[in-house]
């Protein structure tokens, strides 16, 4: 059985912050990683940040992986592992894990949830077909493991991750025909999408993916335009020959353990999905259990962030180890997290947020 | 929802559906279930599945006779448009202990003697059935090829369809909160969704059975238990038996579906009805589990649950009408059998309820048996 | 419109662009950045103070054109690849245009480009002037084309490659499609589920555990909220009033032989 202090799951920009914040504090801090490299999505994505110099901006995600790595590399207090899956949350506190091949149980003080998200799947006639990815999965073929997954490709979804997947297709020489997008307007910042629009790239909002076909893998897509009530409208289509077609219609976090320990959920549309339910430190219903980034509910990476050191101050404090500035330390978090929910879908998730918030935050201890 | 009802069962688990079909068949008229869930969500959906007429006690083993050949022919006589999943690749029950040994002996000259054809076998004649069987410390085994596994919740639903066939109404999403007695007499069931008079009332709650009497002012000798089980990845069929050993307290089989389904019984586990995971179930039926049959340790755990075993003092279940009301009648404490025994417990409550001619050995299995001590102390149960 | 096609039009484009007046007095840096998002590294990279600091991060920047030199220090610094550099004083006929380009290869300096416009399309030609590629634009190259002075508010990209052929949409198909495929471990397609909930299956368990539902190795992750839409489409409920089910351990399948080792003993360094 391994006992610490706190237990991070997940070593993506939230999990990372959450650490490198617990750790200032001298506590134990155990980070577990599922994959075998830290850095969750950031490892991918070689674009420049959006936000301010606070959450990175202007440098390329992998970049800050390596720059929040190194804070926590020096730190004797913090330990992470990678290859290390959190299975379950027990309701005796236990928390078990398979941690390079072996299975351990965890005995926890606090624990930060930051599990991140999973790209939602859509149920369209082929959707099975070899060739139907999720956006996020080609970016990780790409970025990640250097692997050309396609040659022409259909990308469905205008989000901030369909147009900058799409983007980074092009930049491996992909032949990207379309981007369709379900709603009436671009969902993704519009400079991605005027980057995609300059190299020629369509965007045809108000249509969606009517079937994929192929015999063993995907050889066509077709589209069609949806009405005001989000019907087909026959005799719209449009059929691309495409050995792939990227599935970017959103995430939704990644709350498993959360429902497993216990912590009281709710199902908030703009927030991606079920969330916990969460106190202004990101406390969520169970005292001892904090929560951060995607699985706290869908945003961009730099909340994800803020939002992570937030955490890994409240959880420094419930712990008795709050740093001296700790209040200081929080109003900032607070504060860089309002101005980067106050722009443009930062309302709708602003919103989606106060649902999810429980409103009587008392002090941490 | 009805106001009245001639019977009203509680619980709309695969004892309360088995019960209200059975009533029903047999003449009774307005019979209503209640179920506060959906059907099968309480331990009919959460249970190992297994069906066995192995037995150490002559009215288990005619109970389980009665349900397994029920179930040879429950698709065609409940008129089922599915598939009840009933596979009867054999029990093999392993036997590591001399005792033991002498215990099954007895065992299947009683279940030779009612019409069940089980026998003794060699460590070898075991090693047929199961190649990668580790004997280590096995003496024998027990083996009855018409024992076998079935769908509980399917099976379930084939008896809620044939009963609703039949007149009966069914209220889903329904949970009782009174039962109402007037001078020693059921009156009536009040619920979530308003009141139900009535006569007669079925308590086929399950792990709730004992709470359910409370309302009625009826104290049963119950307790529920948790009981832990898991479930694997589906594989290529490998094993056709329900492999089973007293003395490592576990069961494990593959189900039609490739999965392979184990539970164990684990000591001090809670009785507070909770029927969260327990954490330290996994390494503890994993390892009893591949010690047993070496090969599984490749196969990957996919999920663990918990259902609730309503205990019995004597592990054996009880049928009664309650001995201070009229009209509560009850069918529970099956101490974990209670999915493999639903239709003799269909059978043997209606017997009680419409006073017919016993034709199952249910007259023994009353409550009356725990002042007389004539207990029904079961040799061979996990 | 903007939001419709991402292709900003052309009263947006001359509502960022400089004056003819400051144009005409040498390079300068047009920002063209129209929605509010929470972002402001082009304020912070200006040495001369001409990108005006933001109150709210999600400001639109506001260029100080007569700040402005043009020295093209913001416009590796943009995530958002939306600043460029015009000088109109380039050439008599010819006006420069300095753009990020993230593309391999990058062309050859002094060799003809086709000059796109914003929404990808030829306008004519172009020739590469310049092309920048230090350590300190971090993998955001520079390149300067010179075009016709009359396309300088008409080009924003280039195309290197002579690859000229549009897609040709359109083949109409009538092909039957099969039936959605929503649980890939136990292989139920829309159909079946749709035949479950007129069934009276109208919860996730009690689909799940007729049919199997979620219980394969994805844990539902991928069914479940496709089959929560489908209940309340077919409830006509929202989805926060619906159950999702029971979330069980484990998340990620593991060996019994894995779980069978476990010795209570704490992981080492």
């Amino acid at each position: 059985m391994i006992k610490t202090d706190l237990l991070v799951i997940g070593a993506g920009p939230a999990g990372l912050c959450a650490a490198v914040a617990a750790g200032e504090s001298g506590k134990d801090v155990l980070i577990l990683e599922r994959s075998h490299t830290p850095g969750g999505q950031l490892v991918k994505q070689t674009h420049m940040f959006f936000g301010s110099e606070k959450q990175h901006a202007a440098t390329r995600g992998f970049d800050i992986a390596s720059i929040l790595l190194d804070k926590l590399n020096a730190m004797s207090n913090v330990r992470m592992v990678t290859n290390a899956t959190v299975l379950a949350a027990y309701d005796d506190g236990l928390w078990t894990a398979d941690i390079l091949g072996k299975y351990e149980k965890i005995m926890p003080q606090a624990v930060v949830c930051a599990t991140g998200a999973n790209e939602k799947s859509l149920a369209f006639p082929g959707c099975d077909l070899p060739g139907v990815y999720g956006a996020g999965a080609v970016q990780t073929l790409m970025n990640q493991y250097g692997v050309l997954p396609a040659e022409r490709a259909v990308m469905l979804g205008a989000g901030n991750i369909g147009l900058i997947v799409s983007y980074q297709l092009l930049q491996a020489g992909v032949k990207v025909l379309a981007v369709a997008e379900g709603s009436a307007r671009i969902g993704g910042y519009l400079v991605h999408a005027a980057k995609l629009r300059r190299m020629g790239v369509p965007i045809m909002t108000a249509h969606t993916v009517k079937a994929a076909y192929g015999k063993e893998s995907l050889e066509a897509v077709t589209l069609w335009a949806l009405d005001d009530k989000w019907q087909g409208i026959p005799g719209t289509e449009i059929t691309y020959r495409a050995d792939t077609l990227c599935v970017a219609v959103g995430l939704s976090p990644l709350s498993e353990l959360l429902w497993q320990a216990g912590c009281k959920m709710l199902y908030v549309p703009a927030l991606g999905g079920h969330v916990p339910y969460r106190d202004d430190n990101l406390r969520t219903s169970l005292p001892h259990i904090f929560v951060a980034g995607d699985a706290a509910g869908v945003e961009e990476a730099s909340s994800a962030m803020v939002e992570g050191t937030l955490a890994g101050l409240s959880a420094a404090e419930y712990l008795n180890a709050a740093p001296a500035d700790i209040k200081e330390r929080k109003n900032d978090c607070l504060s860089q997290l309002a101005q980067l929910r106050s722009g443009h879908v930062g309302e709708r998730i602003s919103a989606g947020l106060e649902l999810a918030r429980i409103k009587e935050a008392a002090g941490i201890c | 929802m009805n106001k009245t009802a001639d019977i009203v069962i509680i619980g709309g688990g695969v004892s309360g559906c088995s019960i209200g079909y059975y009533l029903l068949k047999n003449g009774a008229k307005n019979v209503v279930i209640l179920e506060r869930d959906y059907l099968s969500a309480g331990a009919t959906g959460r249970c190992g599945a297994g069906i066995r007429q192995q037995w150490g006690l002559e009215l288990n083993c005619r109970m389980s006779k009665f349900s397994c050949e029920f179930f040879e022919n429950a698709v065609s006589e409940l008129e089922f448009d599915g598939d009840v999943e009933f596979h009867q690749g054999g029990y093999l029950l392993l036997i590591s202990a001399e005792a033991e040994l002498e215990q099954m002996k007895k065992n299947i000259a009683l279940q030779n003697s009612l019409g069940i054809a089980s026998r003794l076998i060699t460590l070898d004649e075991a090693k047929e059935i199961v190649p990668y069987l580790n004997t280590d410390n096995l003496l024998a085994a027990a083996f009855h090829q018409k024992d076998g596994h079935l769908n509980p919740f399917h099976t379930t639903q084939a008896f809620a369809e044939a009963f609703k066939r039949l007149g009966g109404v069914i209220e889903t999403r329904t949970a009782v909160t009174g039962v109402t007695v007037s001078n020693g007499r059921i009156t009536g069931v009040e619920t979530d969704k308003g009141t139900i008079q009535t006569g007669t009332v079925v308590n086929a709650a399950g792990g709730y059975a004992q709470g359910i009497a409370k309302m009625a002012g009826v104290e049963l000798p119950l307790y529920s238990e948790r009981h832990n089980i898991l479930v694997t990845e589906p594989v290529e069929p490998l094993l056709a038996p329900m492999v089973m050993s007293f003395s490592l307290n576990l069961y494990c089989q593959q189900s039609p579906h490739g999965s392979f389904v184990m539970g164990r019984t684990d000591d001090s586990q809670p009785r507070d009805l909770r029927v969260s995971a327990y954490s330290g179930f996994p390494e503890l039926m994993s390892r009893s589990v591949t010690g047993l049959m070496p090969p599984l340790k490749n196969l990957r755990m996919l999920r663990q649950w918990a259902g609730l075993y309503n205990m019995s003092p004597d592990k054996a279940a009880i049928y009664c009408e309650a001995p201070n009301v009229s009209g509560f009648y009850t069918a529970a404490g099956f101490s974990g059998h209670g999915f493999m025994m639903a239709p003799a417990t269909g059978q043997s409550m209606t017997e009680l309820i419409l006073g017919l001619t016993p034709t199952l050995p249910w007259p023994k299995m009353g409550l009356d048996r725990f002042e007389t001590g004539e207990l029904l102390l079961e040799p061979s149960v996990v | 419109m903007l939001e419709q096609t991402g292709i900003p039009e052309a009263s947006d484009i001359n509502g960022v662009f400089p004056s003819d007046e400051r144009l005409a007095k040498g390079p300068v840096a047009v920002i063209e950045c129209f929605q509010r998002i929470p972002c402001n590294p082009c304020s912070t990279a200006c040495r001369r103070g001409a990108i005006e600091a933001f109150d709210d991060i999600n400001d639109l920047p506001k260029v100080n054109h007569e700040k402005c030199n043009g020295c093209s220090l913001c416009v590796s610094r943009c995530p958002g690849l939306a600043i460029m550099v015009v000088d109109m004083t380039y050439a008599e006929d010819k006006a420069l245009l300095k753009l990020p380009y993230e593309f391999a290869p990058l062309p050859e300096e002094g060799s003809s480009v086709t000059a796109l416009n914003r929404a990808g399309e030829a306008v004519g030609e172009a020739l590469v002037v310049k092309v920048q590629n230090t350590p300190a634009l971090d993998k955001t190259p520079l390149v300067s084309i010179a075009v016709a002075k009359d396309l300088a508010r008409t080009v924003r990209n280039f195309r290197v490659t002579d690859d000229t052929s549009a897609e040709s949409p359109g083949i109409l198909r009538g092909d039957e499609a099969p039936s959605p495929m929503v649980c890939r471990c136990n292989d139920l397609d829309l159909d079946n589920i749709r035949d479950l909930m007129k069934k009276g299956f109208t919860s996730i368990d009690e689909i799940k555990r007729v049919s199997r539902l979620g219980m394969g190795p994805c844990q539902g992750r991928n069914c479940i909220p496709l089959v929560l839409g489908e209940l309340s489409r077919f409830l006509g409920k929202p989805v926060s009033e619906l159950d999702p089910g029971t979330y069980r351990p484990v998340v990620k399948s593991v060996s019994l032989g894995a779980v069978a080792e476990y010795d209570g003993e704490a992981l080492t360094e």
